[in-house]
């Protein structure tokens, strides 16, 4: 063939049979093949259809009435709680603080209302309230610890104990041993203002957790003597007035020096004053001068034959102490000439 | 070609049985995992004659071996044979366009479009275009793109067939609801699975003896040149047995299968055969030497009307890679012998490459075999500078299957 022949002639090729076939002409199992194909068909179809209606429905549904998506779990009531806490509240505190209604749904519960009605108490530093389906609410509490007591009036009602935190948190306190409680000194100095249900929280109380948890740990005699905290002069020169059985009124700073070192020149002091026999009980120490100078003071002796002795203000210049019975030095520091004192 | 899994189906509906292959394309690899055989029904020389019989074979094939493939076939690659099956050569030429004589796409397209131009009688459908070797100013290139000629040449072998014969194979697949993607040469299908690229360069000539009919297909130059169909094959030494010796059809089949040879070895005539050899009442003896002689003769017969239908375009020596036999009867003895004498060349029994499983190996599952291996290749040539579909191809599916 050549160029010049017709270049337009069209030949038919097997692809040109069509090949769509009459279901009445199908054998049995093409036959099931496209019931089975019209049956994936519909499938799909329909899977397509109800997805698109069930996003419809709840996009509507979230326009309209959001609360009504939570409606159909609304038949499985709460059936228990799981309460998980560092501290001493226990499952009966959480199902009396959270109030919930016998009836109430896992799904219906609002769990921010719930975790603030919690932290509302005080003593609840940190809530996590979570869903556990079908019916459990799982409670994990972080809880504050009490560092010092403090006596407040609400209204006209008799003066309650409260406790105070570490970060100035006033509370009820709930579940702590009494002998515990009984042992934490008070504090005085402050102003109590009401916020809420509760009390706006009181500066500086850090330091004197600081205070008290030294004295606790390596003076366990003195902070047994320490009955009142003041935060009186706190706002003024930092210090902090402790008034003990031991000293009517010590004077500590807490921007010169560290707590431990002037607890242990109070018990040096103490000590001291034992060992000379002093003619009258101290009566102030003053520690906030660090440690060149530690103004004391005495109480007057009593008048019965004893020869006077000078006023009632001295001084102790550094001196090698000779027993701490009240303090435990920890081992690293044991020198005494170490101990700057 | 689609990076996804694809479950293609590979089906002769032969004379004496359709064999159904299920092959797992993924990644452009292929995997063999469903075999499905049926005995043949309402089929005679490749040609579907009773459409239900057919239909309820070919469906209960491809029904075993999408049960033991454990899926859905997608779509089927058919093979097709036939006396109804022709072919013809036809080429064209073109002046090369460009000032320069580089030859260009526009050219090669141009003469290809050319080349296939040929108006076929009424009735009468293009089943395959074959290529043979492009030919720039009197040489052989196998791509004359960006090379410098002043005359360029293609030439096609053009396979045709009758199309309700056509159709009637393509209605027994779609009545299994089942695509037809591909429809194959059966003797193209088993060139393709037989003979190296160095033989068909060489010149090699493939022929399959079924049970209705022989396809052969002679390669040369790397192509495929010329395709045929003869009508004759392994029933019809079984019905030459039957009426030489007077039994019937399954009894010739038998001594076919156990005593035909393709040539004469048995020297004493007088050398008996039993028919069934359990001494049963009817069992008769029969001379050795006249089956193989029945056997033998048609044999050669067939042979030699291969030849005489491959015409001048077969030579011996044009033929230097030789014969290569396949098929269901090119298991009977000697066959390779009566075919060297026919030919003159060398010839020998096609092996299956090692990769095909034993069960596989039987040389009536070469073309069906090779349906999937030519498929691919070919269908992988044509789709590659195509873009790909944007469809997803789960959607296309579950559309297809309805």
């Amino acid at each position: 063939m050549s160029e010049s022949n017709s270049t337009n002639v069209s030949t038919r090729s097997w692809r040109d049979i069509p090949q769509q076939v009459k279901p009445r002409t199908m054998g049995r199992e093409g036959k099931k093949r496209l019931v089975l194909g019209f049956g994936n068909i519909v499938g799909v179809l329909l899977l397509v259809a109800a997805s698109a209606w069930g996003v419809y429905e709840l996009v509507h549904l979230w326009d309209t009435n959001p609360t009504r998506i939570t409606s159909p779990t609304k038949g499985v009531p709460v059936r228990d709680f799981t309460v998980r806490t560092d501290g001493v509240l226990d499952k009966a505190w959480v199902q009396r603080t959270l109030d919930l209604a016998k009836s109430a749904s896992l799904m219906e519960l609002d769990l921010i209302k719930l975790k603030g009605r919690l932290e509302e108490s005080g003593q609840v530093s940190k809530a996590v309230i979570e869903r556990r389906f079908p019916d459990i609410l799982v409670v994990t509490l972080q809880e504050r610890t009490p560092v010092a007591r403090i006596m407040a009036r609400i209204g006209d009602a008799s003066p309650v104990v409260f406790v105070i935190s570490r970060d100035g948190m006033v509370y009820s306190g709930f579940g702590y041993n009494v002998e515990m409680t009984e042992a934490l000194p008070f504090i005085d100095g402050v102003k109590l203002v009401r916020e809420g249900a509760g009390f706006s929280r009181i500066d500086g109380m850090d330091v004197v957790a600081d205070l008290l948890g030294t004295a606790q740990v390596d003076a366990p005699l003195l902070y047994r003597s320490f009955k009142v905290v003041s935060l009186a002069r706190f706002g003024l020169d930092r210090t902090l007035i402790v008034k003990s059985s031991e000293v009517e009124v010590i004077t500590f700073g807490s921007s010169q020096d560290s707590f431990y070192k002037q607890l242990a020149r109070l018990d040096y002091i103490i000590a001291e004053t034992r060992r000379q026999n002093a003619p009258g009980q101290l009566k102030s120490v003053n520690l906030s001068l660090g440690v060149k100078q530690v103004p004391i003071s005495f109480e007057p002796p009593t008048p019965v034959n004893e020869p006077k002795r000078g006023s009632g203000l001295n001084f102790f210049r550094t001196a090698a102490p000779t027993s701490t019975p009240s303090f435990f030095a920890p081992s690293r520091n044991t020198s005494p000439s170490k101990r700057e004192f | 070609m689609s990076s996804r899994t694809k479950f293609i189906g590979a089906v002769e509906i032969g004379t004496s049985k359709v064999s159904v292959l299920i092959g797992e394309l993924s990644q452009g690899s292929l995997h063999i995992i469903g075999v499905g055989e049926c005995q043949s029904r309402g089929v005679i020389k490749g040609a579907v004659v009773d459409f239900r019989a057919a239909s309820e074979a070919t469906h209960t094939a491809l029904m075993a071996a999408e049960q033991k493939a454990g899926t859905r076939i997608d779509e089927v690659y058919l093979a097709q044979t036939g006396g109804h099956l022709e072919g013809f050569y036809n080429e064209a030429s073109v002046n090369v366009s460009s000032a320069d004589n580089l030859v260009s796409a526009p050219d090669i397209d141009t003469v290809c479009r050319l080349a296939k131009a040929k108006k076929l009688p009424d009735g009468r459908l293009v089943v395959h275009h074959l290529r043979r070797p492009f030919r720039l100013d009197g040489r052989n290139v196998p791509d004359p793109e960006h090379l410098v000629g002043q005359r360029l040449e293609a030439g096609y072998w053009t396979v045709h067939g009758v199309e309700s014969m056509i159709a009637a194979q393509l209605h027994v697949i779609r009545g299994f609801n089942v695509r037809v993607a591909e429809l194959i040469l059966s003797s193209l299908a088993s060139g393709a699975m037989l003979a190296t690229a160095e033989e068909k360069q060489n010149g090699v000539l493939v022929i399959d003896v079924g049970a209705g009919t022989t396809d052969f297909v002679l390669y040369r130059d790397g192509c495929a040149q010329i395709t045929g169909v003869v009508p004759v094959a392994g029933s019809h030494l079984t019905n030459d047995l039957s009426l030489g010796l007077r039994v019937t059809d399954g009894q010739a089949e038998k001594l076919k299968l156990r005593f035909g040879r393709g040539t004469v070895t048995t020297k004493d005539r007088n050398e008996k055969v039993w028919l069934n050899g359990d001494f049963a009442i009817g069992d008769r003896q029969f001379s050795r030497h006249s089956i193989e002689q029945i056997t033998a003769a048609r044999t050669t017969e067939l042979f030699e009307v291969v030849r005489k239908k491959l015409g001048p375009a077969f030579s011996p020596e044009k033929t230097a890679a030789g014969i290569i036999l396949t098929g269901g009867t090119a298991n009977l003895p000697g066959l390779d012998e009566a075919a060297a004498r026919v030919f003159g060349v060398q010839v020998r029994l096609g092996e299956a490459p090692s990769w095909v499983t034993e069960n596989l190996r039987d040389p009536s599952f070469t073309s069906v075999l090779g349906l999937l291996h030519y498929g691919i290749s070919s269908r992988t040539e044509l789709s590659a500078p195509r873009r790909r579909s944007r469809t997803p191809g789960w959607v296309q599916k579950l559309f297809a299957s309805a």
